[in-house]
């Protein structure tokens, strides 16, 4: 076992320098990079932060807390479609009442499924999530005065500050990356706090955690409850980012992605789904000018590979890969 | 005929192709506690090889039925025995493995029968209508009918009355004593996982007449299944009967009176049943 009294003295730069170097990286990587990127790679670097965000929100109930949603998309496109319909409908344009209005929304939707899904556990938590999902996808296609119907609602403006900003592909991801960095540093405050461990208590064993005296049902109710917000953050985003929310958006194939990036970053922690958005958008993309009509054949395979061979997700690879590099390059090797 | 009379008999028709798209669900949920999400896609690919032997090949319709059966239901073995029996206690994993075989099996029927969406058909043995109660009725919804009937009693029977029902019930109530008991609970296992892909198989051949197959069928299809257990309850063929039975009904009756919320009151059922009985209407107790 290394202990901090075997620390030689002398080398507290290189020691700072390894502590500081994924830091380094990931600044470099989401901060400066993309300045340098073609266009249509900081649009799409822009849309894997949103997806991340999103799939972040599920990760917090699936992840943490153990309950698989099939309808978590909901939330996303509730956010979306609820910021689309008060501009192009009630000529609402201010982001600023617009964006904490669908985010609200989103929450409450949350807070009614949240209780009725809640009534049931296990794979019926799973089918309940899924039909009030298409619920909502149902409803998108039939109103069509307010939703645009099957198509979609078309057309919805960038986001109206309120002072001169010039929206293009590089400041849309300045944006979409404040916001993200916003909402990582506040799931990371939640993860790591003793309501994030009861989370993860009741992932590892509900009884025991009722015994000790939690409420279980208020702790997955309220976790159901924060998920939704934060999927409703990233409809916001995407619905001005993307211009369009169809019905799609609602639906399961929208949850069936997010639950894919989950799974192949790796499920319960904080950094796995932003690894698998990455990772399966990157793939999209190419698929999609190589053999668009394939690519639902590839995200299947996709499925049958991360739930085959990754299981446990990319992120923790990367870590131990980490903890190899470090342990090369640290203190303990010198004396050697 | 009578407005109550019609909606009551393509109520229990379309409840017939529901309770045929729900059972084998059911069954695999029951015995092996996982959901498997690619039911609606082993639906449509029964549709699509019963329209092929039957419009494409000209071919007889019990014909359709046989290869629409087996072909999902080989489809379904090869799953659980390629993947599914390597994710053993891997619940969330399982569901997700199926869900993404409902991306492969939709994009793979998109390349063998292409994307155009085949009109509803109907068989020419089935096709014209029977005189009923002083109207017509069409044939082929008493034919889906009448093969609905032969399933339940066929399923009841099987499930009631021989050695492989009584194992898969103990199966569905307590795994480990009877496994214990010396049953080989893998090959029950992957029987009844044929079972189901094959009762959904045909469901596919008898619906496709109703919906005509198409794509969105994989998910539109999982959605009606996974309601109508919800109300039925699972692991029983009673519990997928009786729930389909109230959602055909319910739904029928919504398409004759108010034709664009129908849906929504499937989901209002849905609910109510959440609400008042979370484990269905006869739901097994556990």
């Amino acid at each position: 076992m290394r202990t901090d009294k075997l620390k030689p003295i002398g080398q507290p730069w290189r020691e700072l320098l390894l502590r500081l170097t994924p830091y380094i990286i990931a600044a470099t990587l989401l901060l400066i990079l993309p300045l340098f990127l073609p266009p249509y790679l900081q649009r799409m670097i822009t849309k894997v932060l949103i997806f991340a965000l999103f799939a972040m929100s599920l990760n917090l109930i699936w992840g943490y807390t153990g309950l698989i949603s099939l309808g978590h998309a909901a939330f996303f496109g509730v956010g979306g479609y609820t910021s689309g319909i008060l501009i192009l409908r009630f000529g609402i344009e201010s982001f600023w009442l617009v964006a904490p209005a669908a985010i609200l929304i989103a929450t409450l939707f949350a807070a009614v499924f949240g209780f009725i899904a809640l009534r049931v556990s296990g794979l019926y938590f799973l089918m309940v999530t899924f039909t009030l999902g298409q619920l909502l996808f149902s409803l998108a296609e039939q109103w069509f005065h307010m939703t645009g119907g099957s198509h979609g609602l078309r057309g919805i403006p960038l986001p109206d500050l309120g002072f001169p900003f010039i929206w293009n592909t590089i400041s849309w991801y300045y944006v979409v990356f404040l916001v993200f960095a916003i909402c990582y540093f506040l799931l990371y405050r939640i993860v790591n706090s003793p309501f994030g461990y009861a989370l993860q208590g009741i992932r590892e064993n509900e009884p025991r955690m009722r015994a000790l005296g939690y409420n279980t049902w208020l702790y997955k109710y309220i976790v159901l409850i924060i998920a939704g917000l934060f999927a409703g953050v990233a409809g916001v985003l995407f619905a001005h980012w993307n211009k369009l929310i169809a019905p799609v958006h609602l639906g399961l194939p929208t949850s069936l992605l997010g639950l894919l990036f989950v799974i192949i970053g790796g499920a319960g922690t904080l950094l796995g789904p932003v690894i698998g958005a990455v990772v399966v958008i990157f793939i999209e993309f190419y698929a999609s000018i190589y053999t668009p009509e394939r690519w639902p054949l590839i995200l299947g395979v996709l499925f049958v590979i991360a739930i085959m061979f990754l299981r446990g997700g990319i992120f923790p690879h990367l870590v131990n890969l980490w903890k190899k590099v470090k342990s090369r390059y640290s203190y303990g090797s010198i004396k050697s | 005929m009578d407005f109550m009379v019609i909606n009551l008999l393509n109520g229990i028709s379309f409840g017939m192709i529901l309770f045929l798209i729900t059972t084998g669900l059911s069954l695999t949920l029951g015995l092996m506690g996982i959901v498997n999400l690619a039911h609606g896609a082993l639906f449509m690919v029964g549709a699509y090889v019963g329209w092929t032997v039957v419009v494409q090949l000209e071919l007889n319709y019990g014909l359709a039925l046989l290869a629409g059966g087996v072909i999902a239901g080989l489809l379904g073995l090869a799953i659980e025995r390629g993947f599914l029996r390597y994710l053993y206690k891997l619940v969330d994993e399982q569901v997700l493995l199926t869900a993404g075989f409902i991306y492969i099996l939709t994009n793979l029927s998109l390349w063998v029968w292409g994307g155009m969406a085949k009109t509803s058909y109907t068989v020419p043995v089935l096709s014209g209508s029977l005189p009923i109660l002083g109207g017509t009725y069409p044939v082929y919804r008493i034919a889906t009918i009448g093969i609905g009937l032969i399933f339940v009693i066929g399923l009841w029977w099987l499930q009631e009355k021989t050695r492989l029902g009584a194992i898969i019930r103990a199966g569905m109530d307590d795994k480990e004593t009877t496994t214990g008991l010396g049953i080989n609970l893998g090959r029950v296992n992957y029987l009844v996982f044929f079972l189901g892909a094959f009762i959904a198989g045909v469901a596919g051949v008898i619906g496709a007449q109703l919906l005509s197959p198409d794509l969105s069928m994989s998910f539109n299809i999982l959605l009606l299944a996974l309601i109508v257990l919800v109300v039925g309850g699972v692991g029983s063929v009673q519990g997928a009967l009786v729930g389909a039975m109230a959602i055909g009904i319910i739904n029928a009756f919504g398409i004759a009176v108010f034709p664009e919320f129908a849906r929504f009151l499937m989901y209002l059922a849905m609910l109510i049943i959440l609400l008042v009985k979370p484990s269905g209407l006869l739901g097994r107790t556990t």
